[in-house]
């Protein structure tokens, strides 16, 4: 690994000002379970990495306000599946988030680092996105909110403007009755990241959102219904890889998708 | 008839007993220690420099800018060492110890920096810059048998390396009633010990001492000694207990080339490589088999005719032994009363494959176990009747004027099959499989023992034996607690250190319970002798202590007893291994499976294994051997396979991309069997253990992925998307 | 950059260099070797310690970001010269083979049995997905974890 900079800011407006001083050649650091993995590679040569880990305020807790989860951007995967509020009204996400890496990935790994990352195969990116998550932002210029669906712009690439920081996530708490679930498709059965993953939720009306990953630049949301699963994973792009190849991915879309509506569905009558 | 000190039983003590692995308390306090743990004063770090592709010409390398690095101490090219470069190789003597003008394989060294800091030696490898033309590689079989492609070695006339027949009987006018006819593909795979290779060479007064997790230590020791060369006698290997080998640790790889650093900075120098160099450097070979078997109507083999093409890699290691010898006995446990086998070792540019448990056999394997559940399907047969009525009795010869079968092997196929429930009926998408796989064990070789009984009683075995995994530590200390008749406690098994260990030839073939075991047995003999002329001599009775009888004899200034054993596997002239095969290693497999046919995911429900070992002398020891042996033969069945762009680069190179068996992919029931009947050459009747487990794995659970979905495939690995496909194809 | 952190229940103050992992600092710096480097990308666990009593892979952790923490390695599991009981479980059911994982693979057990006392075979399987044993002595591991959460629980 090349040298460089390691800052450890305790406010914001220090986290600020590092990220401007060494912008563009600056990583932020939070589980570090992405970020490590590229500085060993070389495909990140920052001049510098912050740690935001111990800012005051940062926040590692999950906090119920006004209708909507608020997941600070430093909850670790662990800290998410462990959470009743998330697990009474999330359950795509826990099973997302349960099958992120390891154990001792998901003891490091943060939500926010995940969509940060913006892998295409993220795996809790579709169910982030079918539960219309909202990702608060922050920077020297003030706050800001960007709905997941307009976060992601391509592979490790996302809307976040230099010198922005996310702070935490927004899950809004589902007001009307409805039934979600998450599927994925590996190599092999341990730990492994998805050839293609798939989230769903239903509702009483029949109308059904749907999103997926590692099928596309960017992980997508579409809408529709029951009876159009094929019309929607249609929408997909995949390519061939090591880990899949484009027929077989897209293939793999329909299969999650029938299996993701019908415990979708089993979860919604409950 | 002289006394025999302390007692021996008749009956064995220790030997049988799941006796607890020696040096498992290190292993499990973190303070074994493993080569890259070992801190060498004064050691420079040293990092490789590789142009990034498969085959390049090299047209210049600048060093001005790495060699500027504080703490760099050398950058060695080609151009430092001596003229024309040494090349050496355990087969051959044909890969140069670095690069010279022009690569072979993606990762092959061409400049090697030496730095007081591992930062120092990245830093400074970052900085050197080659300039090289990019030449076309030659990476499939096909290329490779192509006259057409470019040579990898150019001195050579084509990239065929070695070209065997073996065969008997006339495979051309023998009758068959069904003739199967198949291609069947084994992919490249890697051995992927959790302990990547590492490595440090000094400079010492005698010479020069190399430390290598090296299973063969004093095959590393002649390899290095030609490369410089010296006489043997100056140069010292000592080689720490690997952490995992499987061969990938068998054959020297670039320990000549440090040897040379070192003796250039006249200090130490170590190199710990990375998971990803680590790929770079081992690799099975990957082949492509032609199999057309002709049975009769009632499933007996009249004639295998089988042409197997193995892709070695740039330079030749042990590559053509792996092939001849998988080869010699590819028709497997059967009787084939013509046969005809043309195997040939290919180059490529490609890393070198080298040995890996199985040596070549579970790619013929793959081929002629599938084989036989082809035809099975065809005539109407059971897999288990088929095999029934094609499998050698026990002293039947199979080969000709080789030896036969040393085994009751239909008593593995029924056990193995009844284990399985094999006559069970299945639930939907479920299927099952089974196999036998049959690999030759060691020829031609030797091994020495020294067995010193000291003052006190205790004892100390010196073995060049490796203790990488299996054990071999806690087997001898078992035959030696039995043949001095003391306990466990009072002996030392002592290693890897070729200044201290007499030869061995090698800790592979399964041969060191064998061999090892009986030279050991031998020595321990050898003292005995000596014990008892000395009790004879002392007027001691049969019951008096070692301890006092040494004391009668040295008096206070001390002595011991030293007994040296060896054995061997005759060399035979003229034999097309160079030997017979001492004993075979049989192994019956049988799987059950549930797959899902719609994302073509398998899950091993159960895995059964039979192996036929003669006598274990650690039973708990021989099942984990065939357990894990099992899990790394479904890892080449069902995810691993090592992808090659255009350029001859690995394409998924490191653990995140190449994917082995986790605890999550292990059978849902996996129960392992001991044939024992005491029919073996080794100790107590033991015959070889440990690499049958992975031999036919990937035949008994395709077979079982065949009967559950109705997919024959020929290709390895079974990954979920193939089996997809499989699905797919037969729908449309 | 200066580091203190307690390893093991002892404090230690090191400098160390920015980009180096908590691996290196461990293996290198403080000679802890007990801890193992094999694909350094958190892939198979063999690097596994406890961070503030959580699992981590030590390859993925910056030694600077310990700073204050409390790190346990498999040296720090012997008391008083008596093995764990999971080391012992893991010598008595036959689960060391080469031993490289074994390490990664206890403190992972450790873990584990900390969170969930009494683990199902599934949930052990789970928790020790990260650590990868080419010797495959995985059906053993699992026999060692269940006996010494057994133990522990009596």
């Amino acid at each position: 690994m090349q040298p460089f900079a390691y800052f450890r800011p305790e406010s914001r407006g220090e986290v600020f000002a590092a990220l401007r001083e060494f912008a563009p050649d600056v990583r932020i650091l939070a589980g570090g379970t992405d970020l490590m993995v590229r500085l060993r590679s070389g495909r990140f040569r920052p001049n510098a990495v912050v740690d935001v880990k111990r800012v005051s305020g940062w926040s590692s807790q999950i906090v119920e306000t006004e209708g909507v989860l608020r997941v600070g951007a430093g909850v670790t995967m662990t800290d998410l599946v462990s959470a009743p509020s998330v697990q009474q009204h999330f359950p795509a996400l826990v099973e997302a988030a349960s099958v992120v890496g390891s154990v001792q990935i998901r003891n490091r790994a943060t939500l926010a680092g995940n969509i940060c990352n913006a892998s295409p195969a993220a795996d809790t990116a579709p169910p982030l996105l079918v539960y219309g998550a909202v990702v608060n932002v922050a920077s020297r210029a003030g706050e800001r909110q960007i709905p997941l669906s307009e976060f992601f712009l391509g592979p490790g690439r996302t809307a976040l403007a230099a010198g922005e920081l996310v702070e935490s996530i927004d899950l809004p708490i589902p007001v009307e009755a409805a039934g979600s679930a998450f599927q994925r498709i590996t190599r092999r059965r341990g730990v492994d990241l998805a050839t293609a993953n798939l989230s769903c939720s239903v509702n009483r009306a029949g109308e059904v959102r749907m999103a997926f990953g590692a099928a596309a630049p960017i992980p997508l949301l579409v809408t529709g219904t029951a009876a159009s699963l094929e019309e929607m994973t249609a929408q997909a792009r995949p390519i061939s890889d090591v880990r899949g190849g484009a027929a077989y991915r897209q293939a793999m879309l329909l299969v999650m998708a029938r299996r993701a509506l019908e415990v979708s569905l089993g979860r919604l009558r409950q | 008839m002289p006394p025999v000190n302390n007692l021996k039983d008749d009956k064995p003590k220790w030997v049988g007993q799941s006796l607890g692995r020696v040096g498992a308390e290190d292993r499990v306090t973190g303070r074994q220690k493993y080569a890259a743990d070992l801190r060498i004063d004064n050691a420079l770090q040293v990092k490789f420099v590789t142009v990034d592709c498969a085959r390049a010409r090299i047209i210049a390398i600048h060093t001005e800018a790495a060699a500027a690095v504080e703490g760099v101490r050398c950058i060695l090219t080609s151009a430092d060492l001596p003229q024309p470069v040494p090349k050496c190789g355990p087969a051959y003597d044909d890969r140069p110890v670095i690069a010279v003008g022009e690569t072979r394989f993606h990762g092959e060294p061409v400049v090697v920096v030496a730095a007081e800091t591992e930062d120092a030696a990245e830093l400074a490898a970052s900085l050197v810059r080659i300039e090289y033309e990019e030449l076309p590689p030659v990476l499939t079989v096909e290329a490779a048998l192509d006259p057409g492609s470019p040579l990898v070695q150019d001195h050579l006339q084509s990239n065929v390396l070695t070209e065997n027949h073996f065969g008997w009987g006339d495979v051309d006018s023998a009758q068959a009633h069904c003739i199967v006819e198949n291609d069947y593909t084994f992919p490249m795979v890697t051995h992927f010990a959790i302990e990547p290779h590492a490595f440090i060479a000094a400079p010492d007064p005698d010479g020069i001492t190399i430390w290598s997790p090296i299973q063969h230590p004093y095959v590393l020791r002649r390899v290095v000694a030609t490369a410089l060369g010296w006489p043997v006698a100056r140069v010292r290997i000592i080689a720490p207990d690997p952490g995992g080998g499987f061969g990938g640790k068998g054959w020297p790889k670039v320990e000549p080339l440090l040897a040379f650093l070192a003796l250039r900075v006249g200090r130490p120098v170590r190199l710990v490589m990375s998971l990803e160099e680590t790929f770079q450097a081992v690799r099975r070979a990957s082949a492509k088999v032609h199999a057309r078997t002709g049975f009769d109507a009632d499933g007996r083999i009249v004639f295998q005719d089988l042409e197997a093409n193995f892709l070695l890699g740039a330079y030749a290691d042990i590559g053509p032994r792996v092939v001849s010898k998988a080869s010699y006995s590819a028709c497997g446990p059967y009787r084939a009363p013509h046969a005809r086998v043309v195997s040939r070792a290919l180059l490529s540019h490609t890393t070198p494959s080298t040995a890996f448990r199985g040596f070549g056999t579970p790619q013929a394997s793959w081929a002629v176990e599938s084989q036989l559940n082809e035809a099975a399907a065809r005539l109407g047969l059971d897999r288990v009747e088929i095999r029934r009525r094609n499998v050698p009795a026990k002293g039947e010869e199979f080969i000709p004027n080789e030896n036969g079968a040393d085994g009751n092997w239909i008593e593995s196929l029924e056990k193995a099959a009844a284990a399985v429930a094999w006559d069970v009926p299945l639930a939907p998408n479920r299927g099952r499989g089974i196999s036998l796989g049959l690999k030759s064990s060691s020829t031609a070789s030797a091994s020495f023992a020294l067995v010193r009984l000291h003052h006190d009683g205790s004892a100390s075995v010196l073995s060049g034996t490796s203790d990488m995994g299996q054990g071999a530590r806690t087997v001898f200390t078992q035959i030696v607690a039995d043949e001095l008749a003391i306990e466990p406690d009072q002996i030392v098994v002592v290693m890897g250190d070729t200044s201290v260990v007499p030869f061995d030839s090698s800790t592979s073939a399964s041969r060191s319970t064998v061999f090892m075991g009986n030279a050991i047995i031998a020595a321990c003999k050898h003292v005995q002798e000596q014990v008892a002329a000395i009790a004879l001599e002392v007027g001691a009775g049969a019951e008096v202590p070692y301890e006092e009888l040494l004391r009668a004899y040295y008096g206070s200034a001390r002595g011991e007893v030293i007994g040296l054993g060896s054995a061997r596997s005759a060399y035979v002239p003229g034999h097309p291994l160079g030997g017979k095969s001492a004993f075979w290693e049989m192994m019956a497999a049988a799987a059950e499976v549930e797959v899902d046919p719609e994302t073509g995911m398998v899950d091993i429900r159960k895995l059964v294994l039979v192996s036929d070992v003669g006598k274990a002398l650690n039973p708990m020891q021989v099942e984990t051997q065939d357990e894990g042996s099992a899990v790394m033969g479904l890892g080449h069945t069902l995810m691993e396979q090592l992808l090659l762009d255009s350029h001859g680069r690995i394409r998924n190179l490191g653990a995140l991309d190449y994917r082995i068996p986790t605890i999550e992919d292990i059978p849902a029931e996996l129960h392992s069997f001991l044939i024992e009947n005491e029919d073996g050459p080794g100790p107590s009747g033991a015959k070889g253990a440990g690499e049958g487990g992975l031999l036919s794995i990937a035949a008994a659970v395709g077979s079982a992925i065949n009967q559950a979905v109705g997919v024959a495939i020929r290709d390895l690995p079974l990954t979920p998307e193939r089996i997809w496909q499989a699905i797919q194809d037969r729908q449309t | 950059m200066n580091l203190r952190l307690t390893i093991n229940g002892k404090e230690v103050a090191r400098e160390v260099a920015a980009h180096h992992t908590l691996l290196e600092f461990l293996r290198d710096d403080v000679g802890l070797t007990g801890t193992k480097e094999c694909c350094a990308e958190g892939e198979c666990g063999a690097c596994t310690v406890l961070l503030d009593g959580k699992a981590v892979n030590s390859c993925l952790v910056l030694a600077v970001e310990t700073e204050g923490s409390a790190v346990t390695t498999i040296e720090g599991l012997e008391k008083d010269g008596q093995l764990d009981p999971l080391q012992q479980a893991f010598i008595d059911k036959g689960a060391v083979q080469c031993g490289f994982c074994i390490p990664g693979m206890i403190l992972a057990a450790k873990y584990l049995l900390q969170e969930n006392s009494n683990p199902t075979d599934a949930e052990i399987k789970q928790g020790l997905a990260g650590n990868l044993c080419r010797c495959a002595g995985y059906s053993r591991i699992i026999d060692a974890v269940r006996e010494a959460g057994r133990a522990a629980r009596q």
